[in-house]
């Protein structure tokens, strides 16, 4: 333990409350000293009070003290005058009336002839925040803001700043802003001058909206003589004045160049400074002067540089992580300037992974001629690291240098090593990294080819590794010997295969194997459309049924459209627009370039999404419990029910042929049929000339196309119907955290009938009727017309968890639904599942 | 908000807390939570950073140390509140303390280096790089003038100040001149790149085979510094595929954590021969060779010797007629210093 504090080495320290026995044993204690006057008493009361307050702290209900509190502060100890501030700025906020009891003495006390006293008692004051006490603040801030003592002028102007949040109009009538701008411009002091500035500068904003006037006020603040006396001061100002300072300097518009030099010269010294935050905000003043000046500007880049790169290594990880992604935006906006020092983004092992990651990124960023060979060689290193996603994010790093066309030959090799290291996670990565690398330089494809034949399809698990595998297949299959073969395998796999990307990927390569190869893909090709579509994901089917119909009218369409000679592609397409990164620069030094996303975006309503559900969550009745209760007679029926359902299910799953009513999955049932009476007739199959080979004679396409389909529709089960485990559990814990995590699978509109608007007088009544379709609410809120519910389901047998947002307005008769599921592929199932469930919702 | 302005000042606020308790943590924090409540309200106020130097924080806050627990014994007098304001906080050299008076007048200037160093497998040195301080402790009655210069200033690659030192001269002669605060501080912080070699060097060797993985590993002195090198130290982390390790080294101890955390303390490095440790890891069965290899951090301390070469050339006093005793230290230390395998 710790030595503890002097007043308390003559008793042990604050001992652990046993509740309110204890609490009225300190009332009695406190009552006998409150009064006495011998030597000592100090010491005593010190040790009740620390006892009151660790009580305090730990949440015990300690206000019915407050008198005896108040009676004991009487004195001229400081430490027993914080201890008593502490205790009652804690309970005035919840108990406005013993508040008023604590005006007297505090205002006594600002009156002190201590003017540190003076100090604390005036920031109690203000802190007290209760709003019907106001009136008694405006003396004793009027007399702070003009105290001889510098100590009492800060904490009497930041008071001011607390008033105007409490009551705005009892600020502006005081006429508080106008004095502190006559102490901004005036006061000795600095911190006094800083803390009017900050204070005003929030007064002003807020205020800007209704009066002009302090709009113009706000505007001043950036104008010449402004910024010239608080650049005059710089020196003088604490280390967090002068990062406000120069917030409000690089909002300046200096009037012509010279004026530019002045400041800069001005500030030189200031990157020099051990506070990262001056040097960064020094950086921006900067950066900001010279924007209209191209050659000055690089200048800048270069003078800046050595001491952001020291910021990088000296430091914690969490100052490293805001400087470099201050240095990634700068990089993104001048890429030679780090080039010759990326040695410092070299990633050490202790590093925590989010500094790593960044300066991964960095090191891709930087990378040109002169050093792509070393930061590859770097990178290559981090591969074999024990850290498995920064060894993956190095893989990706590689290919991105690879794709910005720097020494790609090495490149290529490494990317090539990396395939034979026989680890699946780096497989996987490169798999998809040649995938790219031959999209653009479609010249590698020999070498590249070579390893990738090598590569079993069996030891590639990952969807989008897997995908590129396929890909690759389709795209070089005339290079690869046994990609009819390897693709054949695939397809009969199909319900092994989870992944709708990767389904979808094979059957186009499936489609462009056939245009090179058909005699040896026909097969394949009969078994994937066969499989495509009986597929239960719409978009497989679609495609599916596409290529099959493409096939049908023209073979030399098809190919025309699904294999057509493509174009290396030059550039990928950037992910951020660059009018979104200038937003970013011009909001430098602030969580923006830590973001990446200009503030806007985190901090306007409606891009906060999910950040604001969890709020919400905590405002909502949960009613995962509440449920129960209320219905249990319910309950019984559902299972009941669940009993009849449950042997219903077992027939449509035994017959393929109907679906589940549950399930609006696109009937084939007429489509097929008629597919297979017109055996291809149509199917202008002599135009496989364009080909280059004619098929043999024996498989004619008619024949194995037909062949397929009748086995398609025997063989491959229809999706069983999706059914809900009526009695699924979910605590809202859990909840939360899959909202967060879940990308939104599904977002749609219904309309609600008349007769349910009528019956959703309170949430309860839908809740229990959604909750007898098996959807669980867990959370539910709002008043007529708008309700808002949190529900989520499981699929019957499976863990497969849905989540439901549900918001109903009843005025307009619409619900807006937004679900997230663990199954991405059977959302839409859900969603008809739900829509039905909501629409019986107040039928008889 | 500036993000670095948030997180430079969290720091702060913990080193203070750190100053004035020796130690933060919840313990620390829980036994004095009068005094973090009163440094809070000092150093902070409705979100806006104030007083966050710690010599004046000391004034209006006596740290709880054992001076003052006897001094408060002796007298009686036992707030640790002084009874008046600091007067710095309305002079212009807000770092110091308003009038400190010492019957020995002393100042000791400490180079403190941490080399920050990454050895790649063939034992090429991919980037070394030194990180450096200036500590300084002053001990001066009055208001002292002090000039520090190099005999070397050339070698550093950037710089960084204490605000007390005055940037012209720095600038125009490379001489750092300031009004210190009272008691110990950083003066300064540079960076030297772009160095040769590392006093110590770390041979790790893998072979693996059948299942099992020979290793070897060597330190010894490269470049003899003149000075001990000692309190070495090499630890690295076994891969998850290995099963069981059994390493034994001719000198110094080895230790295996649960967690395969593997540390040789090593000491001082012996003058006759270089210290090795070896021994096999068995691999998870179904595993031939090792695919991913440690990286081994190691630790080191020489005393005596800046590694960068940097060396005080004087200290001057003016404006203060005093005479002073001055002492110079340096001393480097391993940072971030690894060898891949």
């Amino acid at each position: 333990m710790a030595p503890p504090p002097p007043q308390s080495n003559r008793s042990p320290s604050p001992s652990q409350p046993s509740g309110k026995s204890e609490v009225s044993d300190l009332k009695l204690q406190l009552r006998q000293l409150a009064g006495s006057r011998a030597p000592g008493t100090d010491d005593s009361k010190r040790d009740l009070f620390k006892k009151v307050i660790s009580n305090m702290t730990i949440g015990i209900d300690v206000s019915s003290l407050f008198g005896e509190m108040v009676m004991c502060s009487a004195t001229s100890d400081i430490v027993l005058k914080k201890m008593c501030y502490l205790y009652v700025g804690n309970y005035a906020k919840v108990n406005p009336d013993l508040a008023l009891l604590t005006i007297n003495f505090l205002q006594r006390d600002c009156k002190d002839q201590d003017p540190m006293i003076r100090g604390l008692a005036l920031r109690s004051l203000c802190s007290l925040r209760v709003a019907n006490l106001v009136e008694y603040l405006v003396g004793p801030l009027g007399s702070g803001l003009k105290d001889n003592n510098s100590y009492v002028r800060t904490v009497a102007v930041i008071g001011v700043l607390k008033l105007y949040h409490i009551s705005a109009t009892t600020c502006i009538d005081a006429d508080f802003p106008e004095t502190l701008k006559h102490l901004m411009l005036n006061d000795q002091d600095t911190q006094v001058v800083a803390n009017c500035l900050s204070a005003l500068q929030e007064i002003w904003t807020l205020e800007s909206t209704t009066s002009e006037e302090a709009a113009r006020e706000r505007e001043n603040l950036h104008s010449k003589p402004y910024v010239y006396y608080f650049l005059n001061r710089i020196k003088e100002f604490s280390e967090w004045a002068q990062c406000l300072v120069m917030e409000l300097v690089a909002k300046y518009i200096p009037s012509d160049n010279s004026e530019i030099f002045d400041i800069m010269n001005l500030l030189e010294d200031r990157l020099q400074h051990a506070n990262g935050a001056v040097v960064l905000a020094t950086t921006k003043v900067f950066l900001h002067l010279t924007l209209s000046m191209a050659d000055v500007h690089q200048q800048v880049y270069e003078r800046i540089k050595a001491p952001l790169l020291t910021q990088v290594s000296s430091g914690s990880p969490e100052q490293s992580y805001a400087i470099l992604s201050h240095l990634h935006l700068l990089v993104m906006r001048a890429p030679y300037i780090f080039s010759s020092d990326y040695k410092h983004f070299y990633c050490q092992y202790n590093e925590p992974s989010y500094v790593k990651k960044l300066k991964l990124e960095m090191l891709t960023a930087v990378a040109n001629e002169s050093n792509t060979y070393e930061i590859v060689t770097e990178l290559c290193e981090y591969a074999a690291n024990v850290d498995i996603p920064i060894a993956r994010e190095s893989i990706r790093a590689v290919g991105k240098i690879a794709l910005q066309q720097y020494d790609v030959n090495a490149i290529v090799d490494r990317l090539l090593q990396f395939l034979e290291m026989e680890k699946d996670y780096v497989t996987s990565e490169a798999l998809v990294l040649v995938k790219d690398l031959l999209r653009k330089y479609p010249q590698w494809s020999q070498d590249c080819i070579a390893v990738v034949g090598n590569i079993s399809s069996n030891n590639v698990q990952e969807p989008k590794a897997k995908a590129a595998l396929i890909w690759m297949l389709g795209e070089y299959s005339q290079d690869m010997h046994d990609a009819p073969y390897v693709l054949e395998s695939l397809v009969e796999n199909w319900d092994e295969e989870h992944s709708a990307e990767v389904r979808l990927h094979l059957l186009t390569a499936v489609m462009k194997c056939f245009f090179k190869r058909p005699p040896e893909t026909q097969k394949a090709l009969g078994a994937a459309l066969a499989a495509g579509l009986a597929d239960f994901h719409q978009d497989v089917h679609d495609r599916a049924l596409f290529y099959y119909r493409l096939l049908q009218y023209n073979v030399s369409v098809a190919e025309s459209v699904v294999n057509p000679p493509k174009q290396a592609v030059s550039v990928f397409a950037d992910t951020q627009s660059s009018e979104v990164k200038d937003r970013i620069f011009d909001e430098f030094n602030s969580l923006s370039v830590v973001y990446q996303k200009p503030s806007y975006m985190f901090t306007d309503k409606e891009h906060r999404g999910t950040l604001e559900f969890s709020d919400e969550l905590g405002n909502l009745s949960i009613n995962a419990e509440t449920g129960d209760s209320v219905v249990p007679a319910q309950r019984v029926e559902e299972n009941d029910k669940d009993l009849l359902l449950s042997t219903t299910e077992k027939d449509d799953v035994r017959d393929p042929g109907s679906n589940g009513s549950a399930y609006n999955a696109p009937s084939y049932n007429g489509s097929v049929p008629s597919a297979t009476s017109q055996p291809l007739a149509d199917l202008a199959f002599s135009s496989t000339g364009a080909t280059g080979q004619a098929p043999a004679p024996g498989l004619a396409i008619d024949d194995l196309l037909g062949l397929d389909f009748s086995v398609g529709t025997a063989t491959t089960p229809s999706p069983p119907p999706l059914t809900l485990n009526p009695k699924a559990v979910l605590d809202p814990g859990t909840f939360q955290q899959k909202w967060r995590q879940l990308p939104i699978s599904l977002s749609e509109e219904y309309s609600l009938s008349p007769l349910g608007i009528a019956s959703l007088v309170t949430p309860n009544a839908l809740l229990r009727h959604m909750q007898s379709h098996s959807i669980q609410c867990i959370a539910s809120g709002g008043q007529s017309p708008n309700f808002k519910f949190f529900f989520f389901a499981q699929k019957a047998e499976e863990a497969s968890i849905y989540l439901v947002e549900c918001i109903i307005n009843t005025s307009s008769a619409k619900s807006q639904i937004k679900i997230k599921a663990d199954d991405q592929s059977s959302s839409q199932a859900f969603s008809t599942l739900f829509q039905s469930a909501l629409s019986k919702f107040g039928l008889p | 908000m500036p993000p670095l302005m948030a997180i430079e000042f969290l720091c702060r606020v913990a080193d203070v807390i750190n100053g004035y308790l020796g130690g933060l943590n919840e313990d620390s924090i829980k036994d004095n939570f009068v005094i973090v409540y009163e440094l809070l309200d000092e150093m902070i106020d409705n979100g806006f950073p104030l007083t966050t130097e710690p010599n004046i924080l000391q004034e209006m806050i006596a740290p709880p140390n054992i001076v003052s627990k006897v001094l408060s014994v002796v007298t009686g007098n036992s707030s640790n509140v002084s009874d008046t304001l600091p007067g710095s906080t309305a002079s212009c050299v807000p770092w110091r303390t308003a009038d400190p008076k010492y019957a020995n007048n002393e100042v000791y200037v400490d180079l403190v280096e941490q080399m920050d160093a990454t050895i790649n497998r063939d034992g090429v040195l991919v980037k070394c790089e030194i990180n450096g301080e200036v500590q300084v402790n002053s001990h001066i009655t009055g208001l002292p003038d002090l000039t520090l210069s190099f005999a070397n200033p050339s070698i550093l690659d950037d710089v960084r100040f204490h605000p007390c030192v005055r940037f012209r001269p720095w600038e125009s002669n490379q001489i750092l001149s300031f009004v210190p605060p009272d008691g110990q501080f950083k003066l300064m912080n540079y960076r030297v790149r772009k160095l040769k070699s590392t006093p110590i060097y770390v041979k790790p060797q893998l072979t693996s085979d059948g299942g099992i993985c020979r290793l070897n590993v060597m330190v010894g002195m490269r470049n003899d510094p003149g000075k001990t090198v000692d309190s070495v130290n090499v630890q690295f982390q076994l891969p998850p595929c290995i099963l069981s390790a059994d390493l034994t080294s001719t000198h110094g101890t080895v230790n295996i954590l649960s967690n395969k955390t593997c540390t040789w303390s090593i000491g001082r490095i012996p003058k006759d021969k270089a210290p090795s440790m070896s021994g096999t890891l068995v691999l998870e069965t179904g595993l031939e060779r090792l695919h991913v290899f440690p990286t081994f951090q190691v630790d080191f301390r020489i005393m005596g010797v800046a590694l960068s070469g940097l060396q005080i050339d004087k200290l001057d006093l003016k404006t203060v007629p005093y005479r002073f005793y001055k002492g110079f230290r340096a001393l480097t230390r391993a940072g971030e210093f690894e060898v891949r395998s």
